[in-house]
């Protein structure tokens, strides 16, 4: 249990604290109460997890007053039961062709590791969701294997291509959109991850778990032209 | 069918409602009018406003009626005139239900010593909700529109106006506020005694680099903290966080949905709108209080 207690932010807003810490353990705690806190249905605006904070909004003091002792029973509760795990597993193909990994080069050099290490590494681990942030449907994934650890750009790109898989530190990720940003990019996905036309736009959720699958050029553009919607998406590469 | 062009956009003219909810932590922002003070008098008059309000900063829209009539409220502290189809020019004034016929021009010259003014239109504007809200988010190109409003941005409104009786209400009361009390923020441990004194003692200058994700204040000398990144983490509008160059920025409307800066205080929910109508160079400043 990482849980340290509740504090106030704001006039409306709360935060569950789980210390100063990351790793995935304490992530995972983290998303199993954002869903428990979800459930409850409370009369919130937004609920936030990210590393080792959950931030919930409410409309104002009042409101927020009304439900933080929900909020705290909840988590006395969730303190001696186990979580059922509601989360995804995704299976993701990922292009690593040159016309997509425009940064692999520094990771190779950097790690002194050839080209095919790289990519065999990337698609070696199951990655967890840490949280999702930075843009809408942006997911942070981790950890990378140390042999791919790598810092972000010196000076970020002014514009990452829509779908790009990138690294950066000890997470990896996918641009969701197009986007200025910092981080290493070593391949593309295929298909869109958020969807304004659906009800439910992301198609990862906090705690899902993603491992990439390298797929050639030819086989990205087969996927690429199918134009999948989410819904489609989730019956063709979840588990 | 009625309908409406607008013919000039002005600066910042967006679609903006109450906010959009439940999404942040798919990293969308709540995004929503600025001064949601404004938009909250506008639906006395305009009940039935669909949610679909033109927001626009300093420099408003002109808006030509193109087919039929429509039945509009502007808020805010704004000069604007009718051009009529007739040539003729008549003057009218915020918080007062405004009818529009056939050719007639509604020019909103600009906001008077404050940012933002609204439009609220009777049975909205044809639009579309997006994720459930018909705010527009620029940055992130989400939105019923999803870019800020352009010439030639045709409308169309199918609904005929209910009624031609003339409504108005008192103009509200919305203060210039130059002194916010504000709440103690997450990472108040990361300032020491010294600084948050001088936090409150000091005066801060908004500055012209503000829009609606921040404002960005000028500080008399740069705050220092204990470290001036922090893991990311959930942020709501009103935070005030301070970067490395220690010049603080309140985190507006359109707020990243996670943050990295150590956050020093916090705005009440009704000062968020009451900072936003400040235009740069006002000097503000501030007072920490420890009861919630």
């Amino acid at each position: 249990m990482y849980f340290k207690g509740i504090n106030f932010y704001g006039d409306r807003g709360l935060v569950l604290d789980f210390g100063n810490e990351t790793s995935k353990s304490i992530s995972q705690e983290v998303n199993e109460t954002f869903l428990n806190i979800s459930n409850l249905n409370l009369p919130s605006l937004n609920i936030i997890p990210s590393f080792n904070k959950i931030v919930v909004i409410f409309e104002n003091s009042k409101i927020r007053d009304q439900n933080k002792d929900k909020i705290s029973m909840k988590m006395k509760e969730t303190n001696s039961q186990t979580n059922k795990k509601v989360t995804k597993t995704w299976g993701i193909p990922a292009c690593y062709n040159e016309n997509f990994a425009l940064d692999i080069k520094i990771i190779q050099e950097l790690h002194q590791i050839t080209k095919e290490e790289v990519i065999n590494l990337h698609s070696s681990v199951r990655y967890y969701t840490y949280y999702i942030g930075f843009m809408p449907g942006f997911p942070y994934l981790g950890d990378v294997p140390s042999q791919l650890i790598t810092p972000r750009l010196a000076t970020p790109r002014v514009k990452i291509p829509a779908r790009s898989i990138g690294i950066a530190k000890n997470h990896t990720c996918i641009y969701p959109k197009v986007s200025p940003g910092g981080w290493n990019i070593i391949g593309q996905i295929p298909f869109d991850i958020f969807d304004l036309q659906s009800s439910y736009p992301s198609l990862f959720l906090p705690g899902d778990e993603v491992k990439f699958y390298s797929v050639s050029l030819s086989e990205f553009e087969k996927i690429r032209k199918y134009n999948f919607s989410l819904n489609e998406l989730i019956k063709e590469y979840s588990s | 069918m009625n309908s409406i062009i607008i013919t000039r956009a002005g600066t910042h003219s967006t679609i903006q409602d109450f906010g959009r909810f439940q999404y942040q932590h798919l990293g969308v922002s709540p995004s929503g009018a600025m001064d949601q003070r404004i938009i909250i008098e506008l639906q006395k008059i305009i009940p039935n406003h669909q949610n679909q309000f033109i927001e626009f900063a300093y420099v408003g829209p002109s808006i030509k009626v193109k087919e039929g009539s429509i039945k509009i409220c502007v808020g805010g502290n704004c000069n604007m005139s009718i051009q009529k189809n007739n040539s003729s020019q008549l003057e009218c004034q915020p918080y007062k239900s405004i009818n529009l016929f056939e050719g007639d021009e509604l020019i909103i010259h600009n906001t008077i010593d404050s940012v933002y003014g609204y439009i609220a239109f009777e049975h909205g504007l044809g639009l579309e909700p997006c994720l459930n809200s018909y705010s527009t988010d620029t940055k992130a190109g989400i939105g019923s529109i999803n870019r800020p409003l352009k010439n030639e941005d045709a409308f169309h409104i199918s609904r005929d106006v209910s009624s031609w009786n003339l409504i108005s209400i008192p103009k509200p009361d919305l203060e210039k506020v130059t002194n916010f009390k504000v709440y103690p923020g997450p990472q108040l441990q990361y300032f020491s005694d010294n600084t948050l004194q001088s936090f409150i003692s000091s005066v801060f200058t908004i500055t012209n680099q503000s829009d609606r994700m921040g404002i960005r204040l000028k500080g008399e000398s740069p705050i220092s903290s204990e470290s001036h990144d922090i893991l990311s983490e959930g942020i709501l509008p009103g935070s005030i966080q301070v970067p490395s160059d220690g010049q603080p920025i309140v985190l507006m409307r359109d707020i990243p949905c996670t943050g990295g800066y150590p956050k020093i205080a916090i705005l009440n929910e009704a000062d968020i709108s009451r900072i936003s109508q400040l235009p740069p160079e006002t000097k503000i400043t501030f007072d920490l209080q420890t009861i919630y």
